[in-house]
């Protein structure tokens, strides 16, 4: 049992009794941790508002080694995530960031870059930035961090350079990358990616002085294949991935 | 689990189930039961038997009623011009015990909350609309949590209720009367700033 002290994202809350709440957390330095909040829900507790989707907060937790709920003994709110009062569009960026990150991430294992960019993107969606964007950039940026990115010049199966005079390659969800002309009828979950993605999604990982113009239908096909590779990499579709718009609105 | 006899470790299991009621509790509680007046004991098993089969949701507002209309829809000094949204019928309760409101309430029976599953359709949207769209009312207060999720819920039918002809505002949220500035949390000096209002 260790006391510990960090910042952290809440992603979810669960009523777990009349006055307590499990709350799921990323944090900077523990990873992902559920922890039992008790008397979260009393109108006067340790936790003082501070408990809200996508807030931002300093934690106190109390570790526990057994298999046992963490306890959460403190919070202390930061930033509070506001879209909600004005846009849906960055309300449902925001809800997808917090499932994406509860799905990408596992107990205990900490990336300060990770935490990082969910923060930035946090506070990109609830100013005034392109809030559809960001998500895309932390989709990508996410999948770097995490060794999920897509195999974009090499065949993902031999490896072989690829670079075919074709608009539309073909992109094995699956494995996660592009194949050569060889390799493509021995791969299922294939399917056709307009070429011109791949160097607008390397821009868009990249660092931010690479950030480049995206036409209304580079980001439609970004999102449409995006999503497609995160549901096919997780093996499951995140529920608020379907609130994402399919083609940019104005937010 | 099994020291009491049959019927007696029934009510301790039933009563354990309780919200906030550990199994010493439920013990408890059942043996004050077994020590009371018989008629005092059956009178809470009647009351738990009525209010299940006579209790329902009131047709126009989803509050808790005993007839087809709860008791404040058919009261005839609430103004009709004010509408109230809420997510629960216990926030109503709390409404109606800060006696500051007369109008009338639409209980949403929960919010929308699409991490946990939940969407518009499982609430009461849709009578909501059909209320405001039969007229009469000026005004829709949106009195859902301040919450992320009471906010977007708020916001997701202030979206559709635009195309009527009412006025709909927000419960104002910030500092609580009788504390002082200099020891306001910033993030609620935020909010009593973006609601500040005409003097
Ligand atoms: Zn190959
Ligand atoms: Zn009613």
């Amino acid at each position: 049992m260790s006391t510990e002290q960090t910042e952290a994202i809440v992603l979810r809350m669960v009523e777990f009794s009349e006055t307590s709440l499990i709350v799921t957390l990323y944090t900077r330095d523990l990873g992902r941790v559920s922890a039992i909040a008790k008397g979260a829900r009393r109108p006067k507790s340790a936790f003082d508002g501070a408990l809200d989707l996508l807030a931002v907060c300093r934690i106190v937790v109390i570790c526990k080694t057994s298999d046992s709920l963490d306890l959460l003994t403190e919070a202390k709110l930061q930033r509070r995530f506001r879209a909600g009062q004005r846009s849906l569009v960055r309300l449902h960026c925001g809800y997808y960031l917090a499932e994406l990150l509860r799905l990408w991430t596992d107990a205990g294992v900490a990336s300060p870059p990770l935490y990082e960019l969910a923060l930035r993107t946090l506070a990109e969606i609830d100013g005034d930035q392109d809030a559809l964007r960001a998500i895309l950039r932390f989709e990508l940026r996410g999948l770097q961090i995490l060794g999920h990115f897509p195999a974009l010049d090499e065949c993902v199966s031999c490896g072989a350079a690829v670079d075919p005079p074709l608009v539309r390659v073909p992109f094995a969800y699956q494995l996660g990358g592009v194949l050569c002309a060889a390799c493509r009828p021995r791969h299922r979950e294939v399917g056709f990616v307009r070429k011109a993605l791949f160097g607008l999604a390397k821009q868009l990982a990249g660092p931010d002085e690479a950030d480049p113009e995206l036409a209304a239908g580079d980001y439609r096909d970004l999102r449409a294949t995006l999503s497609r590779y995160i549901q096919t990499q997780l093996g499951a579709v995140p529920r608020t991935q379907s609130l994402l718009p399919t083609a940019w609105v104005s937010h | 689990m099994s020291e009491f006899a049959g019927s007696v470790n029934d009510l301790v299991q039933q009563l354990g189930r309780l919200p906030g009621i550990g199994r010493k509790s439920a013990e408890r509680l059942a043996f004050h039961l077994l020590r009371v007046p018989k008629a005092e004991a059956l009178a809470l098993s009647e009351s738990i038997r009525r209010v299940r089969e006579n209790i329902h949701y009131c047709a126009d507002c989803f509050n808790l009623a005993e007839q087809t209309r709860c008791e404040l829809c058919l009261d005839p000094g609430r103004n009709r011009t004010l509408l109230c949204v809420v997510e629960q019928p216990r926030d109503l309760m709390s409404l109606e015990q800060s006696a500051a409101y007369r109008g009338l309430y639409h209980v949403l029976l929960g919010r929308i909350a699409p991490l946990d599953g939940i969407g518009p359709d499982q609430l009461t949207i849709d009578a909501l609309v059909d209320r405001v769209a039969g007229g009469g009312f000026q005004e829709v207060i949106m009195a859902t949590n301040p919450t992320v999720e009471g906010d977007g819920t708020a916001l997701y039918i202030s979206n559709l209720l635009a195309e009527f002809p009412v006025k709909i505002t927000r419960l104002a949220r910030g500092i609580t009367a009788g504390s002082v500035l200099e020891y306001a949390n910033k993030e609620v000096l935020a909010d009593a700033m973006t609601g500040r209002r005409q003097w």
